[in-house]
């Protein structure tokens, strides 16, 4: 039996924070457990085969975090388990009553409109560029090689679909924006 | 955000905070890491808190002259709510 375990693109399935936090709980549950988070984690994560473990994990974001950040959650007793660009996970293991970071509905939303926000510049940023590119095949069409034509058309549908791809998570994180 | 303002008008940290606040409501509110930090942040941009030192890597907040009028109102609007709705069964 293989003692890791990798997955792929979590963040990316896993877009609403309680969902991610849940995931990972589950996967701890089951005695895989990461040591740490990384930048590219969000791509490629490599779990560890431990025993159970009742961890409640919490996922944060902070563009700019102010240097007591890290301490506030320290003095709670919440590890850092790493960060992915700018967010954070943390967790804290537990035996009976689940720990919470958001102890409000007003600061659970507000945790969720920074996530959402955050795609909200990318979804903006892809319907711009896929804009762009029809645009600019439309304009440049007759003068573009068959070879070139096909180039753009694959952009295009690449930028059409992550654009369509980052809509969904704005929108799933909209719905899902009091938990 | 009420009882954040209200237990700092000692000087406290996060975590004091939360023990504060957990203490003058028996327990009732118990406030989060993230609950906290958003607060301790959104109350310093307005003004109505400030840090004061740092021990240990713990930073200090304490209320300001803005901070004490605010609150200073919402306790007489809470005076008010309680004494229209004190008859009240």
């Amino acid at each position: 039996m293989s003692h890791t375990r990798t997955e792929w693109f979590s963040t990316f399935r896993y877009v609403v924070p309680a969902d991610f936090e849940n995931w990972m709980e589950k996967l701890a549950a089951d005695g895989w457990n990461v040591d740490k988070i990384g930048q590219w984690s969000s791509i490629r994560m490599v779990f560890r085969k431990t025993e159970p473990k009742q961890y409640r994990y919490i996922f944060d974001i902070h563009t700019s975090t102010k240097r007591d950040y890290l301490e506030t959650y320290r003095q709670f007793d919440w590890e850092f388990v790493g960060q992915m660009a700018s967010c954070f996970i943390w967790r804290k293991e537990y035996t009976t009553v689940r720990p919470e970071s958001f102890t409000d509905l007003e600061s659970v939303e507000k945790r969720n409109r920074n996530v959402m926000n955050a795609v909200l510049v990318s979804f903006i940023l892809f319907v711009v560029i896929t804009i762009v590119m029809i645009a600019a095949a439309l304009l440049s069409s007759s003068r573009m090689s068959s070879e070139e034509t096909l180039q753009m058309i694959l952009f295009i549908a690449f930028a059409g679909l992550f654009s369509t791809y980052l809509g969904w998570v704005v929108w799933k994180i909209f719905r899902n924006r009091e938990r | 955000m009420f009882f954040i303002l209200f237990a700092l008008r000692e000087e406290k940290h996060g975590y004091g905070i939360m023990q504060d606040v957990e203490k003058i409501t028996s327990g009732r509110i118990k406030l989060g890491a993230g609950t906290v930090y958003q607060s301790l942040s959104k109350l310093e941009s307005d003004g109505l808190i400030q840090p004061t030192q740092e021990i240990e890597r713990k930073k200090q907040y304490q209320i300001t002259k803005i901070g004490e009028k605010i609150l200073s109102e919402e306790i007489d609007r809470i005076r008010e709510l309680f004494r229209i709705t004190e008859d009240f069964k």
